[in-house]
């Protein structure tokens, strides 16, 4: 069958004109790659040491490096088609690195891969497929980015781009036309020096344009920092954070030089997609625009000529874009890191910011009301405090133990557990966990209240918590280790799902008459702890789950994160209005949340809609709705 | 410009408040403490005054009578700027009157011959209102009370006075002179970390009132503390809405009389 096809013709002798001519051309393409990667490596290499950083566990790091990097699978999964293409790209790259080897090899008659031989042979056709794979995708590629042009690779075309796709286009056409001319034939000799030409044009071209991803990205994969929103903790008396380019750590340098400018962080933020200043690329190229001119020794500030404040604080923190991210660029480290150089030095001055600040220094809560306004709910509600021997500290946080929605919450969860049996009991005093300044950047707030609370939970010897807020349950499980040892705790979907079979199914009159229910993934559920199932698993017993278009990890903010319920009015579009807009369009006759700041925005964006607005419910809600009316407390 | 800022250490704002066995004083063993609400002012002001001034030699010292826990509410004013301070040490702040307090702030203030003190209007447990105008009787200087802005001048100040419904006045007073601050004039600064950390090495001098050489017996002596009478006089006004809304605006006129 071998025999039957086509054999690569590849010149054998070479002059000694031609010799030389190709010496001196890669000479000069190695020096120019080197002259610009070796300024940008420099520029990593001089960036403060990352103080927390450790190789291990290495098991993750590889397994990281082989499904996102050698399998494309974030880059695929994320974006099928332009992923799929991509990924022909790339593995075609890995199948031509031992032909273009051996394709400069054989000028000083070295190589090592024969046209003629059994495995030469073979190999050559194994490239071949990727090379016939790559060229239809890199054609694909050129026409979505200069035809179709997604908003999201920017307003301006990219003629960069433009240059590489026909380099790589020319590399793949001239390897697969050696097949069809004959051997030693001008014909061949031509292709070879094109194909030279292309490749050693193209060398040069990737530390010098966002090209650099190509030696870049595989590293800033294998080494990121390896968990959803890992906040570095700050080392020694004079770090504060992302002030100055002093302050930049090897790893955000990397990443910085790591962008391929593809847009998807941008594609799904909040802030982008409501007409906000903030744009998460724009974020980290403005990074590297610093890092390009001034370096990373400059004590110039970050935040000014080349990222604005308002920006950084538009961050609801939500973590898409670090999410998506394909070349391993973790937004949400930077994004904090510049918040807390500018919270942590009294350089950001806001009005709201700062009166939530002064709230939770003098008082307990962000919600700046008097601790006795909890006492009150406790008594009303009939919660029994915490003494040790229940099982469960059932925690309230801001939103349960003053808000009027989040206590109603927090009596529908009672109610279940009550029907359960579980015991329970609630802390006399409870602080503010500190999420919302732990996402501004108030390190000093943060420690005082997580140290508080840590202290409180210890004195209580309290084993097991359930919350029914995700931004409790992340920042005690994650954020306050910091500080000490938290106790165990869930979210009560989790809680809720694992006792489902226990719960009564709310059954309708037939299939046709269920209640239609949309769930809403709350940012800190899904993506920050990967809960999808547990809350649809109880929104299924109450009714026929549907899915928003954007649902699971694209999940779309209902913008309060990140500290931003308690900031002032948002500029342009409310983020929560885009996503209830979205909700309502399902057709659900029930909105259900799991997150009582969800909730909260949820509320004021469909008052706002006005008549027709679905029922807005937390799943623990949805489950007590079918208790016996005897099992209410 | 040299400040002086007298603050004062108090139960944080919402604390619920036991009265102590002797019937003196609350039970303060659980109670969380802050900086009173209106020397948190008068330090925000010092603290702009300095930073407005060009001159580099301004200098905020704040001073604060009390006990060893009035220590953190010191860190606290150093964390948001103040460039050092005078803790006067004492455990029976309880016992002394405002005159025996101001005894104590002035012997302290003196040596330091400070263009300006500023102080609270008033504390948020005692609310006498006198520790500030009796502090600059002692120290001999002019004064003036219910200060929300502060102006330096060529000659000395410019304050803005708050006076009732919503009437301001207007005053120039030379320097030295002592001002009390009323709330609500600046926008209060957050105490950040960089702050604490810089605060780690400024300088708290610890000062007895005996090494002040104050020992001045109290005039007014507090004889009993007692939590207010609850009374609550709810009324349900019968009717429609419409003979409710009218009679609720009746009692309103001629009852509580606020229309």
């Amino acid at each position: 069958m071998i025999l039957l096809l086509p054999t690569l013709a590849e010149p054998q002798h070479f002059s000694l004109l031609e010799k030389l001519l190709f010496a001196g051309l890669a000479v000069a393409s190695a020096y120019s790659f080197w002259r610009r990667f070796g300024l940008v490596l420099g520029k990593i290499l001089q960036s403060k040491k990352d103080p927390s950083f450790h190789f291990f566990p290495i098991g993750k790091r590889v397994w990281d490096f082989v499904w996102e990097v050698l399998f494309q699978a974030k880059v695929i999964r994320e974006r099928p088609l332009p992923g799929l293409a991509h990924a022909f790209v790339f593995w075609a790259f890995c199948a031509f690195a031992l032909v273009t080897l051996n394709h400069c090899a054989v000028v000083l008659g070295l190589g090592f891969l024969s046209p003629e031989g059994q495995i030469g042979r073979l190999y050559f056709y194994f490239a071949a497929v990727f090379a016939l794979a790559c060229a239809v995708s890199i054609l694909c590629l050129f026409v979505r980015r200069f035809l179709i042009r997604p908003k999201w690779l920017g307003e301006n075309l990219s003629y960069q781009s433009g240059v590489i796709a026909l380099l790589i286009f020319v590399l793949m056409a001239t390897y697969l036309a050696s097949f069809f001319v004959a051997d030693a034939s001008p014909s061949a000799r031509t292709l070879w020096w094109i194909h030279t030409l292309a490749l050693l044009t193209f060398l040069p071209l990737i530390p010098h344009t966002k090209h650099l991803h190509l030696v870049l990205s595989p590293a800033t994969v294998f080494l990121s920092r390896g968990s959803f929103s890992q906040i570095p903790p700050l080392s020694g008396d004079e770090d504060f954070g992302l002030v100055a380019g002093t302050d930049l750590t090897r790893l955000v340098s990397l990443q910085a030089y790591s962008c391929v400018e593809c847009g998807r962080c941008t594609e799904h933020c909040p802030a982008a997609n409501t007409g906000k200043l903030l744009n998460p690329k724009e974020i980290v190229l403005g990074l590297r625009g610093y890092l390009n001119d001034l370096g990373p020794a400059s004590a110039e500030p970050l935040l000014g000529k080349y990222n604005a404040q308002e920006a950084v604080f538009q961050c609801t923190t939500c973590g898409a874009c670090e999410f998506q991210c394909p070349v391993g660029i973790e937004h949400l480290p930077i994004l904090v890191g510049l918040r807390r150089g500018a919270v942590n030095t009294g350089s950001w001055a806001d009005g709201q910011g700062t009166k939530l600040f002064l709230n939770l220094e003098r008082g307990s809560n962000a919600l700046g009301l008097s601790p006795a306004e909890r006492d009150k709910f406790i008594e009303k509600a009939g919660l029994p405090l915490f003494d040790g021997t229940q099982e469960y500290c059932l925690w309230l946080g801001c939103m349960g133990g003053y808000d009027p929605k989040g206590r109603e919450i927090v009596a529908a969860f009672a109610r279940v557990m009550n029907y359960l049996g579980t015991s329970y009991g609630v802390l006399r005093k409870e602080k503010c966990t500190g999420d919302p300044v732990r996402r501004l950047g108030n390190d000093l707030l943060f420690q005082q209240l997580a140290e508080a609370n840590l202290e409180a939970l210890a004195q209580n010897k309290v084993k097991k918590i359930v919350s029914i807020c995700p931004h409790c349950v992340r920042t005690i499980q994650e954020d306050w280790k910091e500080y000490g040892t938290p106790p165990e705790i869930e979210h009560h979907s989790e809680f809720l799902a694992r006792y489902a079979d226990k719960l009564p199914h709310q059954t309708s009159p037939g299939p046709s008459h269920l209640e239609k229910i949309v769930f809403h993934d709350p940012c800190y559920l899904g993506r920050y702890r990967n809960v999808y199932d547990q809350p649809r698993t109880v929104v299924a017993l109450a009714g026929e789950l549907i899915e928003a278009p954007r649902n699971h990890e694209r999940s779309f903010c209902c913008g309060a994160g990140g500290g931003l319920a308690f900031l002032g009015e948002e500029t342009g579009e409310r983020v929560s209005h885009n996503r209830a807009a979205e909700l309502v369009a399902t057709g659900a006759q029930t909105i259900a949340a799991a997150c009582p700041f969800c909730n909260t925005m949820f509320r004021d964006a469909l008052a706002a809609t006005g008549e027709a607005a679905p029922e807005l419910m937390d799943i623990a809600q949805l489950a007590a709705r079918g208790l016996p009316q005897s099992g209410a407390s | 410009m040299k400040i002086v800022v007298a603050i004062k250490q108090v139960r944080e704002r919402d604390a619920q408040v036991r009265i102590d066995a002797a019937g003196k004083w609350i039970e303060e063993g659980d109670l969380q403490f802050a900086l009173n609400e209106s020397d948190a002012y008068a330090l925000e002001e010092a603290l702009q005054l300095k930073e407005k001034s060009a001159a580099a030699d301004g200098e905020v010292i704040v001073v604060s009578a009390g006990p060893e826990r009035v220590g953190t509410t010191i860190r606290e004013a150093l964390a948001k700027g103040a460039d050092r301070a005078i803790h006067i040490d004492c455990d029976d702040l309880g016992q002394r009157d405002a005159l025996g307090v101001a005894h104590l702030l002035a012997a302290a203030i003196k040596p330091e011959s400070p263009d300006l003190v500023l102080t609270g209007l008033q504390s948020e447990d005692l609310g006498l209102g006198q520790t500030g105008v009796i502090l600059a009787e002692l120290l001999g200087l002019p004064h003036a009370t219910l200060i929300l802005h502060v102006e330096k001048t060529e000659t000395g100040l410019t304050v803005k006075r708050e006076l009732e419904e919503g009437w301001f006045q207007s005053i120039d007073l030379p320097t030295p002179a002592v001002l009390t601050i009323q709330s609500g004039g600046n926008k209060l600064r957050y105490a950040t970390l960089m702050g604490i950390k810089r605060a780690k090495t400024k300088e708290v001098r610890r000062v007895t009132a005996a090494e002040l050489g104050v020992d001045t017996p109290p005039v007014v002596v507090l004889e009993q503390v007692t939590l207010p009478q609850k009374q609550k006089s709810t009324q349900i006004l019968d009717g429609t809405a419409k003979e409710a809304a009218a009679a609720l605006v009746e009692k309103l006129k001629f009852e509580v009389r606020v229309l």
